[in-house]
């Protein structure tokens, strides 16, 4: 009589790395069919994908546009926007001395002297009239000193300004102080305005695109009816039914957030001419910006996750309202 | 073994489709089930897949009452049964090698270990040599025949054929009918819902007779 040997227990590091090679597999099918899904239905991929594109690329250009003002409200960005005209009798040495003294105020970005002199230059190039300023005899401008404040440190009332002002005005050699920064904290108020509607826009727009991506979804589901019920009686699970699609509105999504991009990119080349000339005309050296890597990523995984979200409602209700026994 | 205890079933357009069904069905039994159109033929079948579930009453599947499933058990319950509808159900976009494959892509199968499966379903269908072809290429018994392929590639225990030869010419309906008997002798329990009296009684196999009930 010969003794059968017992069969050996599947290892558990087996069994757990079968699962994976299981799970693996069938990621790949899906995406490898999501992706061909995609790419044998052109016509209506490519009209999900622009609609999706056009609806993200409001919010995105309003959000690129509102970050390119802000930079120019923030403290890093050069406004010299405060004039400090000195005393007739204050030497250029003392000018230079008083602004490295309010440099120290920490309000103050930076400060720059511009001497009688220079002012003089200027002001002969600009006016035209050199032959007249001969017959003074004396030049009677005054040295300058001109202030480019920290905007986030100044405050944003008027009494912050005032407050500021005040403290400036107490140096012996000040004449006069000359204020232009008004308008930045004006724009910095627009601003967070503009960045309330950027955000009620984005949430209107992110519902579409969910609405968006849930309908072809929905009719991608129609068209393939008999192969889910197929699927579901010879033994897939709903997890298994429901994977393609959501890899289909994950595609759907990200490609509808490049396509997107795409377009904000090419909307901001059209404004980077206007915006520059009248940055030059508020002797800004501010230039328009593109999408940094930070809101691409930000545009990207937002639309990732709004096809994601599309696709799984879509797929989701299908499944409950088709099934005897829900698993 | 195959029980139905008390089984009622009516469906919510009021229609009463099972009345009272008592039946025993052993392991490795092939049997016919005959009856007029509304008999309750179909939802005999559907029951056992858990399509369908009774309104009152048990099914038990190897003294299992599948009342008592757990929800995540079904599909692997269901990986155990092939089910053979009249109108196949074939994905037209996928090819003959495809269709039959997908029980088994569900399963998680490594890709050689499909290609063997696969290739020895379709060689006992007589489709060996279609692989390739789309659903739309073949004749109505060649498909009906890639359906049957695809029900037994994952080599089930339960083999439930709903009206299999209802499109079929008489002499195409029979070959079908000797397949089934070929994967009963391998050891399946096959169930063939029928009106074909005459190809049943040819088969020589146990009979039930289902009637339509009016209440």
């Amino acid at each position: 009589m010969t003794s059968k040997k017992p069969l050996a227990k599947p290892q558990p590091s087996a069994h757990r790395s079968r699962l994976y090679s299981i799970w693996w597999r069938q990621q790949k099918q899906a995406i490898d069919f999501s992706l061909k899904r995609l790419w044998f239905n052109p016509i209506s991929a490519w009209i999900t994908l622009i609609a999706i594109a056009l609806a993200l690329s409001l919010p995105t250009s309003m959000h690129v546009l509102v970050k390119n003002l802000q930079s120019l409200t923030h403290n890093n960005q050069s406004v010299p926007t405060i004039s400090l005209f000195l005393k007739p009798k204050v030497t250029e040495q003392q000018a230079n001395d008083l602004a490295e003294l309010v440099k120290t105020q920490p309000e103050v970005f930076s400060t720059t002297v511009v001497t009688r002199d220079q002012a003089l230059q200027d002001f002969k190039k600009i006016s035209g009239l050199a032959d007249t300023l001969k017959t003074l005899g004396e030049n009677p401008l005054p040295n300058i000193v001109i202030i480019t404040p920290k905007l986030n440190e100044l405050g944003e009332t008027d009494a912050d300004l005032d407050d500021f002002t005040k403290r400036i005005k107490t140096y012996k050699e000040v004449e006069d102080v000359q204020i232009d920064v008004e308008w930045i904290q004006r724009l910095r108020a627009i601003l967070q305005i503009a960045e309330r509607i950027v955000a009620v826009v984005a949430a209107l727009l992110a519902f579409t695109v969910l609405l968006v991506v849930g309908n072809t979804i929905r009719l991608d589901i129609e068209n393939r009816k008999d192969e889910i019920l197929v699927t579901r009686l010879i033994g897939a699970t709903n997890r298994y039914i429901r994977r393609p699609f959501l890899y289909g509105g994950l595609w759907l999504g990200l490609f509808g957030g490049v396509l997107s991009l795409l377009v904000v990119n090419i909307a901001l080349l059209f404004l980077v001419g206007p915006v520059n000339k009248l940055s030059t005309l508020y002797g800004n050296s501010f230039s328009i910006g593109g999408i940094d890597l930070t809101t691409t990523l930000e545009v990207l995984v937002i639309s990732s996750i709004l096809g994601l979200v599309g696709a799984w409602l879509a797929v989701n209700r299908y499944l409950w309202e088709n099934e005897v026994i829900n698993d | 073994m195959i029980e139905f205890r008390q089984v009622y079933k009516r469906y919510p357009t009021g229609q009463l489709a099972l009345y009272n069904v008592n039946l025993t069905i052993h392991a490795g039994e092939m049997l016919f089930i005959t009856g007029n159109s509304g008999a309750g033929k179909s939802t005999l079948l559907k029951l056992i897949a858990l399509l369908e579930t009774p309104s009152k009453g048990n099914v038990l599947v190897g003294n299992m009452p599948l009342t008592h499933l757990n929800p995540r058990q079904i599909p692997s319950y269901r990986r155990k049964i092939g089910f053979i509808f009249q109108d196949p159900h074939l994905l037209y976009d996928r090819n003959v090698f495809d269709n039959v494959a997908l029980p088994l892509l569900i399963s998680g199968m490594p890709l050689p270990d499909i290609k063997r499966r696969v290739n020895a379903a379709l060689d006992k269908v007589g489709l060996g040599r279609k692989t390739k072809s789309f659903p739309l290429m073949l004749s109505a018994g060649e498909r009906q025949r890639v359906g049957i392929a695809r029900a037994v590639v994952n080599r089930p225990t339960i083999i439930l054929a709903d009206e299999p030869t209802g499109n079929l010419d008489p002499e195409l309906a029979q070959d079908i009918m000797y397949t089934f008997a070929q994967f009963n002798d391998l050891g399946a329990t096959v169930l063939i819902a029928s009106h074909d009296h005459g190809l049943v009684e040819r088969m020589k196999k146990r009979t039930v007779v289902l009637q339509r009930v009016e209440l």
